[in-house]
């Protein structure tokens, strides 16, 4: 991970089936990750609204990420369908924002994918890392 | 907010948190936070000591909010709550905060930023329990009556396990008679027992049992409500009558293929189906001795590129059937060509390797080379290309039997569009969950069993007749369901009515209605599985979830952002 | 009507589904398990067909959902030492509880005392693909989440030196004076979810397994490609920790034969087709052949998963029983001999791993279990079901039942629902008797 004194702050919206328990998984396995993450619990990533990643990046977040179940395994059927849907128009409008595409994740993360949890965090935070600081706060 | 008074235990857990995080630092954080009036720290929160601190604190200080920040809300939450409870809080108004799992163990060598992560997350927790409101769980009756479509052996199985349970049952079939396929069998793998002989006294004990209510013949029309007030409109006796029941299970069974188009069926004489052989040995045998050489011909119609899956016990059902015949005829050539053979299990191994002691002969045949009749109006001889040794062989052949699969019933797709369930690969019915969920659908109170499924044989069907009873006796035994409450509610005023939350939820537990003239969209509790989706997808922001709504999750943000 | 308690017995996934169906009619459980925890064989799995869901991902919320139950009381580390009918359709039953050393009320799972244990044994979960404390937690997902010593190595109990983990133990969970408890219930029946154990193939001294390194069982395969495995999903080959260049399974070992085990285990060649799209997913370079006999692809959309397999996974079918596995001279790897049918010459093919697909053998609990229950076991080891046609979960003696592989070879999705219709017999049982 670079150095450049620029410590990012990232939040992560995880999914109780999958994410949130790859995320637990991780951390029994103590798994070592950068401490920038923060995580908000939600049943299903189909909950996360467009309005709370705008939010998250207005209010001064440098990166979010997005964590559900594989496709085909949400717990509540296709809840996940919609959430990778939904990432597009978001795409769309964090780009008229300013925001790079870089700063939003979405990935899928299982209850027994500890070290890919810990593998996405840490590639996330690094990247995020080398973009620097959210441009629409920062300017 | 009027009167919030925040109560916030944060534990050590041993050195596990303890040992990284600055735990006292973090509860002196946590009284400086705002509405909170109380914090401490404990060993082990979720401990006897810790859980009577709880307790006493809200008591001793009217707390009307709780924040615990340990472990994993996956594993203590219930417990916690259940604290809240016996002290009197309403069991919504707490909040777990992860600083175990999610910062102390994963942040072991940056003990500073540890401890500034469990602030942070405390701040979160303590600015969402703001806006949690005391819920109450949601529960419905369910009425101890069960309708059961289709009187075949699963039908029959569900419904006399549930009768004999206690439960009311109405079986619906629509022919005159029960029994369904099996009626058309002679013999049953692998004792070879005579069909007849075991499926009339369950028919017997189906039509005498007096939890049983028999509608035969009856057409299922029209299905309303969801689990435990359910309207069925059969058609029966030339006219609707509406069954009023709590549960469903769909045993609605399948139907042979009938082979047309391959091995000159309905073309030639003695090419006939495994169930016409079967009609045909219910009947008189003397033509069997007549026989020079039978032939079965598996995979007929399936496990080709238009039908694709492997109907089970089709490969049982033809060595049955051989074994039958060699034995009645010992000189016949019997001979049944496969394509891999599907004896699994105990039972059924043996019972192939004892057709093969009988001398009937198996032989793997494949798709580019298959067999050919040779005869004008009926099988004379067979020419026969065996796989393994990649040779040919003529044999006599005055019949051929076609292994073909079960198909789904014809009707399949107009029951579902009735029960709202869905349909799968080869319009058979969809379960909840392939592995852990085969007898349910993702609709509560609806069950499925037997062949209406995927082709089984008649112990896998009896098996989920079973399964499919225990699973309706489970909310009609207790007469009632209990929802938690994490549901979706609509703010009728905001509501637009545009639907989207309609199609939006996998449960089809949202529709829109008409209140005193507003159009709006309304969520049943009783089928919402708390998933959130429908709240993400309202352009509006009308609908919300309990637990989980903009609000909460915003002022979530809010307090992260501005406390950095 | 008062109920009376259902005793379970076994805590895999047909042990689990029975409990939480039972506790949800009303009925109390008692889910008797003779680990540390529940789980079974289902959490030794990494993904299961044709699903590929991530086995313990969909078993830990059934796990927690049996173990939170308000009518569930799970005995772990316990066995059936007694059961004597008790007059009335029921059973009265003795459970020896075996003393685990640590006080589960106490006990938060934090793993400091297994940090510290100096003593190791091999890993039974994992195959014995790596090392375990004498002080343990089965696996990472356990439920309950308790620590368990195994006396046999305990340094403590055995030489009372040491007791390393209770000096460390904050929550003050270690009991060295723990004894045996017996705990009596009245049962109005009984359901045996007991499952099923794997054939030692050691003896099978022509395929090499336990000579040659690189040949290894279908469960080793499945704890080495699992995340949370010894290896963390790494195909590593238990020779030189490489990944293997080539792969072969090999179907029917131990099953479908006069010397073994006659019977076919079911599960295999859908669980063989799984594991080698598993490894040509990890390892696109990887052609994985299965030397196999019949495809039994029976069950929903199992023939579909087996022609992805051969069309986007690169697995290769190879129609053929092998009679050998001999060590390469050179290189130490595996070399399969087969017969090619058509040419009727017999084959050999080098391979860098081979998986053999033991046969599954009904648990070898049994044997003592149908002397405690007065239970038959059929000639394989299997709890008889005497009407198996028409009462397919009914064993021979009244108000005790038998779902899963304890009973007769089956996946998962079958062994769901003979525990769902154990219960559902139990309930008519019981309304009968009362």
């Amino acid at each position: 991970m670079i150095d450049n004194g620029f410590e990012p702050k990232i939040l992560a919206f995880c999914c109780n089936w999958c994410s949130y328990a790859g995320a637990d998984l991780a951390g029994v396995s103590r798994l070592q990750m950068p401490p920038n993450l923060r995580v908000i619990r939600v049943m299903c990533s189909g909950r996360v609204s467009v309005e709370w990643v705008i939010k998250a990046f207005s209010s001064g977040m440098d990166g979010v990420m997005v964590l559900g179940c594989h496709i085909g395994d949400c717990h509540y059927i296709d809840g996940n369908h919609r959430t990778k849907k939904r990432f597009v128009l978001l795409g769309k409008l964090l780009g008229a924002l300013g925001i790079e595409p870089d700063r939003l994740c979405l990935d899928w993360v299982s209850a027994s994918e500890g070290q890919k949890f810990q593998d996405v965090v840490t590639k996330f935070t690094s990247r995020v890392k080398e973009l620097g600081p959210n441009p629409i706060v920062a300017a | 907010m009027a009167d919030v008074r925040v109560g916030v235990f944060i534990c050590h857990c041993g050195t596990n948190i303890g040992g990284v995080v600055d735990v006292p630092s973090v509860v002196e954080y946590a009284r400086a936070l705002p509405n909170v009036i109380y914090a401490e720290n404990n060993l082990y929160t979720c401990s006897e000591g810790g859980l009577a601190s709880i307790r006493e604190k809200i008591a001793e200080h009217n707390l009307n909010r709780v924040v615990v920040a340990a472990c994993t809300p996956r594993t203590h939450e219930p417990l916690f709550k259940n604290t809240c409870e016996d002290a009197g809080l309403n069991r919504y108004l707490f909040e777990f905060v992860n600083i175990r799992e999610h910062c102390s163990w994963i942040h072991m060598h940056a003990k500073d930023d540890a401890t500034e992560k469990a602030k942070q997350l405390v701040a979160m927790g303590v600015a969402k329990v703001q806006w949690l409101q005391p819920q109450q769980e949601y529960e419905g009756d369910v009425l101890k009556a069960s309708a059961v479509i289709g009187g075949g052996i699963a039908g029959m199985t569900s419904a006399l396990s549930l009768a004999n349970q206690g439960y009311e049952v109405h079986l619906i079939e629509r022919e005159k008679e029960l029994g369904g396929l099996v009626k058309s069998v002679n013999r049953l793998f692998p004792t070879n027992v005579d069909a007849d002989k075991v499926i009339t006294p369950i028919i017997e004990k189906a039509k005498a049992n007096k939890n049983i209510r028999l509608h035969m013949p009856a057409e299922l029309k029209d299905v309303k409500g969801f689990i435990g007030d359910f309207d069925v409109t059969i058609y029966e006796n030339g006219a609707d009558n509406v069954i009023k029941v709590g549960t469903i299970i769909v045993a609605t069974g399948a139907q042979e293929l009938k082979p047309d188009g391959f091995y000159n069926y309905g073309k030639m004489d003695n090419v006939v189906t495994q169930l016409d052989l079967e009609g045909k040995l219910k009947q008189d045998k003397k033509w069997i001795d007549d026989l020079a050489g039978v032939t079965m011909i598996n995979c007929v119609g399936c496990r080709i590129p238009e039908r694709t899956y492997c109907s089970r016990f089709c490969c049982i059902t033809a060595i049955k059937n051989a074994w039958i015949l060699r034995e009645a005829n010992p000189k016949a050539k019997v001979v049944v060509l496969h394509r891999d053979l599907m004896a699994y299990g105990v039972e059924f191994e043996e019972y192939y390797r004892k057709a093969m002691e009988a001398g009937v002969l198996f032989l793997r045949y494949n798709l580019d080379k298959p067999p050919q009749i040779i005869g004008k109006e009926k099988p004379e001889k067979i020419k026969i290309h065996d796989e393994l040794t990649d040779s040919h062989l003529e044999l006599p052949c005055d019949m051929v039997v076609l292994t073909t699969p079960l198909v789904s019933a014809r009707d399949n797709e107009a029951v579902s569009k009735m029960l709202k369930v869905p349909l799968g690969d080869g319009m058979f019915f969809l379960e909840a969950h392939l592995k852990l969920r085969p007898v349910e659908f993702a609709t509560d109170g609806v069950y499925v069993a037997g062949s209406a499924r995927w082709p089984v044989d008649i112990t896998e069907s009896i098996s989920q007749g079973y399964a499919a009873a225990a699973k309706a006796a489970i909310p009609m035994s207790s007469g009632k369901i209990k929802v938690e409450a994490i549901t979706s509610f609509v703010n009728i005023g905001e509501c637009i009515a545009c639907g989207t939350c309609v199609l939006a939820c996998p449960f089809n537990a949202i529709s829109v209605v008409d209140t005193d003239g507003k159009m709006h969209a309304q969520v049943n509790e009783a089928m919402c599985k708390g998933c959130g989706t429908c709240v993400a997808t309202c352009p509006s922001g009308a609908i919300q979830q309990k637990g989980c709504t903009d609000q909460q999750i915003l002022c979530m943000i809010e307090t992260l952002a501005g406390g950095l | 009507m008062d109920k009376k308690p259902v005793l379970v017995v076994g805590g895999g996934i047909a042990g689990i589904q029975a409990s939480i169906d039972l506790g949800s009619m009303g009925y109390k459980v008692y889910l008797v398990e003779k680990t540390a925890a529940i789980g079974g064989r289902m959490a030794q799995l990494d993904k299961t067909f044709p699903t590929n869901d991530c086995s313990i991902c969909i078993l830990a919320p059934k796990m927690i959902e049996c173990a939170r139950h308000e009518n569930v009381e799970l005995v772990t580390y316990a066995e059936l030492q007694e059961v004597e009918p008790d007059g009335s359709g029921g059973y009265k039953v003795k459970i020896l509880r075996k003393p685990r050393y640590v006080d589960i009320d106490k006990c938060t799972g934090c793993e400091e005392c297994i940090e510290k244990c100096p003593i190791k044994a091999d890993n039974e979960f994992n195959q014995k693909l790596d090392k375990r404390k004498a002080i343990y937690i089965p696996f990472a997902q356990a439920v309950p989440r308790k620590a368990v010593i195994d006396a046999d190595i305990c340094r403590y109990i055995t030489q009372q030196k040491c007791g390393l983990c209770k000096k460390v133990c904050q929550a003050e969970a270690i009991d060295f004076d723990q004894k045996e408890e017996i705990l009596e219930i009245d049962a109005g029946a009984v359901v045996l979810a007991t499952g099923f154990d794997l054939y030692d193939i050691s003896a099978m001294r022509e395929y090499g397994y336990g000579q040659i390194k690189d040949v290894i069982t279908a469960m080793q395969f499945e704890r080495l490609i699992c995340a949370s495995g010894p290896s963390h999903g790494h195909l590593e080959r238990p020779s030189d920790g490489e990944i293997p260049k080539s792969l072969a399974f090999i179907q029917c070992v131990g099953s479908r034969d006069q010397i073994n085990n006659p019977y076919c285990s079911s599960v295999c060649c859908m669980h063989a087709t799984k594991e080698a799209i598993l490894a040509n997913e990890h390892y696109p370079h990887l052609k994985p052949h299965i030397f196999y006999t019949d495809m039994r692809a029976v069950g929903k959309r199992f023939q579909d998963y087996v022609t992805r397999a051969h069309d986007q996974y690169n697995v290769e079918y190879v129609r053929s029983r092998p009679s050998k596995i001999v060590e390469d001279e050179e290189t130490g790897n595996p070399v399969i001999y087969y017969e090619d049918t058509v040419s009727q010459t017999v084959k050999k093919k080098e391979f860098e791993m081979v998986v053999l697909c033991q046969a599954l053998i009904p648990s070898v609990s049994h044997q003592e279990l149908a002397k405690v229950l007065g239970v038959s076991l059929d000639s394989c080891g299997f709890i008889t079901v005497p009407d198996k046609l028409f009462n397919p979960v009914d064993t021979d003696k009244e108000g005790i039942f038998a779902c899963g592989f304890c009973q007769s070879p089956q996946d998962i999705p079958d062994s769901v629902v003979q525990a769902s219709g154990c219960a559902a017999r139990v309930a008519e049982y019981l309304a009968e008797v009362s």
